[in-house]
């Protein structure tokens, strides 16, 4: 499988770790109502699409950046990469 | 009082000549990390420049600096690793008197065992290790890579001519990886 890397173009799966589902990056509000629910589903629960999936993988092997990448779960087509800190920033995240 | 120790090449200089490849241990660099500080990019950049008269090295690359004594070879986008001239002693010191309170400096000398692959079979012994397509690689281009496994940058100092960088106490696995390989296209 070969990841199109949005800053080094295309990097074979071997150089990746891949960590999951990407809802990871939603981490609850600790201090928020209802946050042990909230940490409950977010630790234990996950969906298990047959098709478009996004998930978090790790160049381990390169340059150490997270990625979210968008593919299928029934064809192995990517669809999108993103980098992980892109994602993470635009939901507000980093401040 | 007693003798001091005095360091060792990882691999005692090794170098082997194949004729159409060789590879030789390098033994005269010093290797530091710079790490950009939250925010700090532009002051970074700019004291780069002011030391060194180049830029920050983009994705894939490297940068050089206008005396060519120093190469900055892109890690991630807020890293960069500095391959400098070796010196005794550490040259963390050095860098971080000349670039100043503007970055996150790291001794790396110790941590790399450098091996310079070179001669017309150089890409036909490495592409065999290594997922890149060297051969589309630019001469100036650094990559991070596996090669056998293990952990390395590579970068393509000329055409036939590269410098690759490894976890050194890995050094004598890599060496063999490399060199095995090249044996097998020769």
């Amino acid at each position: 499988m070969i990841i199109n890397h949005p800053l080094l173009g295309p990097r074979d799966a071997a150089e990746f770790y891949v960590m999951g589902d990407a809802d990871l990056i939603n981490r609850p509000d600790p201090d928020a109502e209802g946050a042990a629910e909230a940490f409950y589903e977010y630790a234990y629960l996950r969906d298990n699409p047959a098709g478009e999936h996004r998930e978090l993988w790790y160049h381990e092997q390169g340059d150490r950046s997270w990625l979210v990448v968008t593919r299928s779960t029934l064809t192995h087509e990517i669809m999108n990469v993103e980098m992980a800190r892109d994602v993470a920033l635009a939901k507000g995240r980093g401040q | 009082m007693p003798d001091m120790l005095t360091a060792e090449p990882f691999l005692g200089g090794y170098t082997l000549d194949l004729g159409d490849v060789a590879v030789a241990e390098v033994t005269d660099i010093s290797i530091v990390s710079i790490a950009m500080p939250l925010g700090g990019g532009d002051a970074l950049a700019n004291a780069v420049q002011a030391a060194w008269g180049c830029a920050l090295p983009a994705p894939r690359g490297t940068s050089v600096s206008s005396d060519g004594s120093v190469t900055l070879i892109f890690s991630t986008p807020d890293q960069t690793l500095a391959i400098l001239p070796g010196v005794d002693g550490l040259a963390v010191t050095d860098v971080a008197a000349k670039l100043g309170d503007v970055g996150y400096y790291t001794e790396q000398t110790d941590n790399w065992v450098g091996l310079r692959a070179s001669g017309a079979k150089s890409i036909s012994a490495l592409e065999r290790i290594c997922p890149l397509d060297l051969a589309s690689m630019s001469v100036g281009g650094a990559e991070r890579t596996v090669m056998e496994h293990l952990g390395v940058f590579i970068m393509r100092e000329d055409d036939e001519r590269f410098l690759l960088l490894s976890g050194s106490s890995s050094a004598k696995s890599f060496l063999h990886a490399v060199e095995l390989s090249m044996r097998n296209v020769t």
